[in-house]
């Protein structure tokens, strides 16, 4: 081959080597990630505007110049009505019995402390906004949006020299995005981790790819190797978005009992169900899903119902350590992640697996 | 959507009142650091608020055909990007 198949256009306009963003809510993977030659985009959804700002820092002063970028999860909708107040006395009975049988079925321990919900956000869009103008005023390389439109902050981050990412679960959203103008989209399949969309990966990709004009695409969702990466390339991507790859590997924060679960899965091990938040999320199997996928459970609560009732087990199972208990989001290519690497070794063996698969699919002249 | 103080700025957009439409909802997860997604499907009121500097705006669904089952809200607040119009589709 004479082009280097893994130099694309994402790698001309983020100035990286490599077309791997890596998904992550810990620093220090992001920075490992990034002075490998990839490119990290910080999770902050769940972080104070203080926090976020501290973090870019953080991040600022270990990376040497080097791009990376920030997520927030910008909402797309907000109930007119109800407080977190009024939802949480309007949980049936019949699903606070079968919470409760399941607590006592698996010995579940109670948290440590009460889970409030009221510091994790998620009713407006009011903790979104104050966490963007942190972005803003920080002028963070990249800003990405996990759900909904970034299309209104565009101006705002361009005059600061800030791209945008988009990432989308319809083909329709990619269109009024690429519309709008937004610098690069995440094209996200079914087979991700956590709240995913319809499609899958394989079909959404190149359903975006074929609108998307010289806008560069990302793939995500079940990308954990280099031949994942090679083949969302010939769909037309020019970059991988990965997150599951990155939770057991050297660097991560994630409990060292999550980290052994997650290393010995396969996809069969993950569950796509609506019973930890009432809206699907694809996450490691456990009492708690096993239990909520029975002909005999009641109904699945909506958001945030569900999620009020199943706080309570995951917490306690985060604090004391229950590893019979314990789940995590992870995607459908979980089954790859088989060794605890350094993030940096991650990325090179994923390089050097997607250039063989291009070799073997063109058969390199130079091997001739 | 209730914080007219905190940088809410209310109007009406007659152009939008009593049109169908979609939403391609959701948020953050009270509980989680995920994004989860919602589709609702009802009429524009016209009424919006635009959030903020630069301007974030978000149009007032009702009259809800389609909504996750056991939406607790008879309305929603929809981000202008993420409403697509029955007619447009």
């Amino acid at each position: 081959m004479t082009k280097d198949p893994l130099h694309t256009r994402l790698c001309d306009m983020l100035g990286i080597e490599y077309p791997i963003i890596a998904f992550t809510h810990c620093k220090d993977v992001a920075v490992s990630v990034i002075n490998s030659g990839a490119f990290a985009v910080l999770g902050e959804a769940m972080h104070t505007p203080e926090e976020i700002a501290a973090d870019i820092s953080w991040i600022r002063e270990r990376v040497d110049g080097r791009p990376f970028g920030v997520d927030l999860v910008l909402p797309a909708s907000v109930p007119a009505e109800a407080s977190l107040d009024q939802l949480m006395t309007k949980i049936p009975q019949e699903q606070r019995d079968y919470e409760q049988m399941i607590k006592r079925k698996y010995d579940v321990p109670d948290p440590k402390e009460g889970v409030d919900l009221h510091q994790w956000g998620g009713l407006n869009q009011a903790l979104g906004r104050a966490q963007l103008e942190v972005l803003l005023d920080e002028r963070v390389p990249v800003i990405a949006s996990g759900l909904g439109s970034p299309a209104f902050l565009l101006d705002a981050a361009h005059e600061r020299g800030i791209k945008v990412f988009g990432l989308v679960g319809k083909t329709r959203q990619a269109k009024r995005q690429l519309e709008a103008g937004v610098d690069v989209i995440i094209a996200q399949g079914y087979d991700a981790a956590g709240h995913t969309g319809a499609m899958g990966t394989f079909s959404i990709v190149a359903d975006v790819a074929a609108i998307a004009g010289d806008t560069p695409i990302i793939a995500a969702g079940g990308v954990t190797t280099g031949r994942h990466l090679a083949a969302a390339l010939c769909l037309g991507a020019s970059g991988v978005w990965t997150g599951t790859l990155w939770l057991a590997c050297r660097e991560s924060d994630v409990d060292m009992i999550v980290k052994e679960k997650l290393l010995a899965a396969t996809a069969d091990d993950t569950s796509y169900s609506t019973c930890i938040s009432g809206m699907t999320m694809r996450v490691l199997k456990c009492p708690w899903t096993e239990e909520w996928a029975k002909p005999e459970a009641p109904p699945v609560l909506p958001p945030p119902y569900q999620m009020l009732l199943s706080s309570d087990y995951i917490q306690g199972s985060n604090d004391h350590r229950r590893g019979d208990l314990m789940t995590e989001a992870a995607g459908q290519g979980v089954g790859f992640v088989t060794e605890m690497k350094p993030a940096r070794q991650i990325v090179f063996d994923m390089v050097e697996e997607a250039l063989t698969a291009f070799e073997e699919i063109t058969g390199d002249p130079d091997d001739e | 959507m209730k914080n007219e103080a905190g940088g809410m700025r209310p109007g009406f957009d007659a152009a939008m009142a009593g049109k169908r439409a979609e939403c391609d909802g959701g948020g953050l997860v009270a509980g989680t650091r995920f994004a989860g997604r919602q589709e609702f499907t009802g009429t524009l009121t016209g009424d919006y608020y635009d959030a903020g500097d630069p301007p974030w705006r978000w149009y007032l669904l009702r009259d809800l055909t389609s909504k996750p089952e056991g939406f607790p809200a008879d309305a929603v607040w929809c981000e202008s990007e993420s409403i697509f119009l029955v007619e447009q589709r």
